[in-house]
């Protein structure tokens, strides 16, 4: 949205904040309509985002969705823009005017410090007490009343999810004028002596100071470093050391007070029905099977699997419909467009390069509904516990899981997503391996080379190579890991500590939403991006036209300038077992990897042995020979080409986001330069050791 | 097809898909204008606070 505009006429600033995994994302699509992504596990939001809503009299407001956060003493950088967010540190973003804190009612006990904290804010608060339905479920019996009355800020039963409690929230929020709290959480009376004196000596805002003074009066010496100047370290360094000598611990004493604060009220307040001892809930149970160090891996390669199997199968007929859509589109043209350029352009360009990567959106949609369904479930957080024990051998942070899960369906949400780990170098060397994740542009080269390997095979082989293939990626990508971890960015691996999410029932609606916004950004990224350069593709394969125009267009592609690229980058790829055709498709897919296929199509659209026959593009592949009458697309080869797509970076989209992420160049150079070099090295020794063991 | 007509709408074709890209390029740099903590200056020397 057109931020500046849109913030100057809104009544109020509405600030959603909360613990990760409440709920927060869902009462803001809720409250403004929007879909922003949500999903049953942590770290879904990295960022801030921003939306509209009306309150309970037609009011305008703004409202901003916080990245989740246990405490505002942060570790990571995506909890550092809540808290300079709610501590109008921002330039950007004004200070909020309310604080809507979300909570997860079936966990109070955890979700209550960070709330504590945000009264310290000197900001109207209101509770939204989110998934109550789920805390009757568990058989807590919550006092709403009693909790207003102990808090001193109004609280809102809710389960945004249904809508439930958003008139009663409205109205809390359109209160005029919003009340402020009325009660303080507990304090030690010698430190909050400290934080006022403090405050008093800070630059910061008369309405921040005190909150400012708190945080870094809790604060250790390295994050007290990396937030203030020196002469501020030293104040405050002296106020925690008169503290000590009171007895009073800064950084321990005042989280044991409130959590102790915290337990009296879920005692009264939030008051377990049966509190005979811990019983097995369902989800217990199954988490018994599905983290098992041999049901669980078995569960989740029969998962994935699963998947793999669908989109070979059911994509089937909606890509038979696409196809003979495209030709149908071709032949119109044809009849429609005069012979010449014009009609080349739009026929073997246009509709061959576009049509050649829209036959897949099909199998994309697939992958993103069991995608979906995994998330929303909440398996997504097992398999991230499952992977850990994986992960922390090679030394890859727990939390690097969920981006290179993201990195499944494309390595840029997955990139942004690494925001999560607190650790310098543990986010670079996530953010350097997360692009060997298989991402869902690969799927057209892989669906193409498997359908030239098996034209006959069934779809459970295809879809054993299909996952063998995403295995790759992930092994190299853990490998990789390991190594940079011993080399260029050696550290230790901290632990990870993932709270698992409860088991929830999929939500189809959710589910169906997502699809068909993947299908939006996958159909514009085809009308825009792919078009344009499937243009300027067709262009370098048809000029330079040759002097002699009788020349067969086998001969006049050869001479194009893609072809003549394609030529001079041939002794390069010739140990592949790759002509210059495919050193075209290989330097067309740079820009993106589906270009591939696009490519391809191209080429062998233009071909003059091929533009007469009723074959389709992947048949006259099938069919390619070499000038000595061997087979261009021999099993080698495609195995090869397939372990080249796995490993190479090819997608200039990912290569800007690391820059940016890295504030750099110099990592996504390097990181475009040993992909290049694996996937080099990969399809290699497929091609040379296949042979030697006596495969073609 | 007239052939100065097919080349001139072949010409603008491809300085269109040339022109997509420029003006992507110029409004992505435009837009990234100052950099908050969103961005990944933690990650390098030159951008740490």
């Amino acid at each position: 949205m057109s931020s500046t505009a849109e913030i100057a006429d809104t009544v109020r600033h509405v600030a959603i904040a909360g613990n990760p995994n409440c709920g927060k994302t869902t009462l803001f699509n809720a409250l403004t309509g929007m879909r922003q992504r949500t999903g049953n596990y942590p770290g879904v939001t990295v960022e801030r985002k921003i939306g509209r809503f009306f309150g309970s009299h037609g009011e305008p407001m703004l409202l901003l969705d916080l990245p989740g956060s246990y405490s505002l003493q942060v570790r990571s950088l995506d909890e550092a823009v809540s808290r300079d967010v709610l501590l109008g540190r921002r330039k950007d973003t004004p200070r909020p005017d309310v604080i809507v804190a979300v909570v997860d009612a079936s966990n109070l006990e955890r979700n209550l410090y960070l709330v504590a904290q945000l009264l310290d804010l000197q900001l109207p608060v209101v509770l939204a007490l989110n998934m109550v339905d789920m805390a009757e479920q568990a058989g807590i019996h919550l006092d709403v009343k009693g909790l207003e009355e102990a808090l001193g800020i109004p609280v809102v039963p809710m389960i945004a999810s249904k809508g439930v409690g958003l008139v009663e929230l409205k109205q809390a929020l359109s209160r005029q004028p919003l009340p402020m709290p009325a009660r303080k959480p507990p304090i030690p009376e010698a430190m909050e002596r400290e934080a006022q004196a403090l405050a008093q000596e800070l630059k910061s805002a008369p309405e921040v100071a005190y909150s400012e003074a708190l945080l870094l009066l809790t604060q250790h010496e390295q994050g007290l470093k990396e937030q203030a100047d020196e002469a501020t370290v030293q104040k405050v360094q002296a106020a925690q050391e008169r503290l000590h000598k009171q007895g009073i611990d800064p950084l321990s004493s005042l989280v044991e007070l409130r959590y102790d604060w915290i337990a009296d009220l879920c005692a009264q307040y939030a008051r377990k029905a049966d509190d005979s001892g811990y019983q097995l809930t369902l989800s217990d149970r199954l988490d018994g099977w599905l983290t098992h160090r041999v049901w669980g891996w078995l569960a989740f390669l029969g998962a994935m699997a699963l998947m793999f199997f669908c989109i070979f199968t059911l994509a089937e007929y909606p890509m038979g419909w696409i196809e003979a859509g495209q030709e149908w589109v071709g032949d119109l043209a044809k009849s429609w467009i005069p012979e010449g350029d014009v009609q080349s352009l739009v026929v073997d360009g246009i509709i061959a390069g576009v049509g050649g990567v829209v036959v897949f959106l099909p199998q994309i949609l697939i992958l993103f509904f069991f995608l979906g369904m995994l998330e929303d479930s909440g398996y997504m957080a097992r398999a991230a516990f499952l992977m850990d024990r994986l992960m922390s051998s090679v030394g890859l942070h727990g939390k690097s899981f969920i981006p290179m899960l993201s990195s499944y369906a494309c390595a840029i949400p997955g990139i942004m997503a690494t925001r999560t780990i607190e650790n310098r170098k543990d986010r670079l060397v996530t953010i350097l391996v997360a692009p060997l994740m298989s991402c869902s542009a690969r799927l057209p080269v892989y669906i193409l080379m498997i359908a030239l390997l098996l034209p006959n095979g069934s779809s459970g082989v295809k879809a054993g190579i299909m996952l063998s293939m995403y295995a790759v990626g992930t092994i190299t990508a853990f490998l990789m890991a390991w190594l940079f971890k011993k080399t260029l960015l050696k550290g230790e691996t901290p632990m990870l500590l993932l709270e698992l999410p409860p088991y929830r029932m999929p939500s189809l609606k959710n589910i169906i939403i997502r699809m068909v916004e993947r299908a939006g950004i996958f159909l514009r990224r085809a009308g825009t991006v792919i078009l344009a350069l499937s243009v300027i593709l067709w262009a370098l394969l048809t000029y330079p036209k040759p002097a002699d125009p009788e020349l067969p267009r086998g001969e006049a592609l050869a001479q194009s300038y893609a072809g003549k690229m394609g030529h001079a980058i041939e002794p390069l790829i010739r140990p592949l077992g790759y002509d210059w055709k495919i050193g075209v498709g290989l330097i067309g897919s740079f820009a993106a990897r589906e270009l591939f296929v696009s490519t391809m199509g191209m080429i062998y659209n233009l071909d003059d042995e091929h533009a007469e026959d009723e074959d389709s593009v992947k048949e006259v592949m099938a069919k390619e020979t070499h000038a000595d009458g061997s087979r261009v697309y021999t099993p080698l080869v495609c195995i090869g080409l397939m372990i080249f797509y796995v490993l190479a970076m090819q997608c200039i989209s990912t290569v800007a986001v690391v820059w940016r992420e890295t504030n750099s160049w110099k990592w996504p150079l390097f990181q475009i330069a040993y992909m290049t070099t694996l996937a080099w090295v990969g399809a290699f020794l497929v091609l040379q050791v296949g042979r030697m063991l006596g495969f073609s | 097809m007239n052939p100065v007509l097919d080349q001139l709408l072949v010409a603008a074709a491809i300085g269109s898909a040339i022109g997509f890209f420029l003006v992507r390029a110029y409004r992505s740099r435009k837009k990234r204008g100052g950099c908050s903590s969103q961005c990944g200056c933690s990650l390098s020397s030159k951008g740490k606070r």
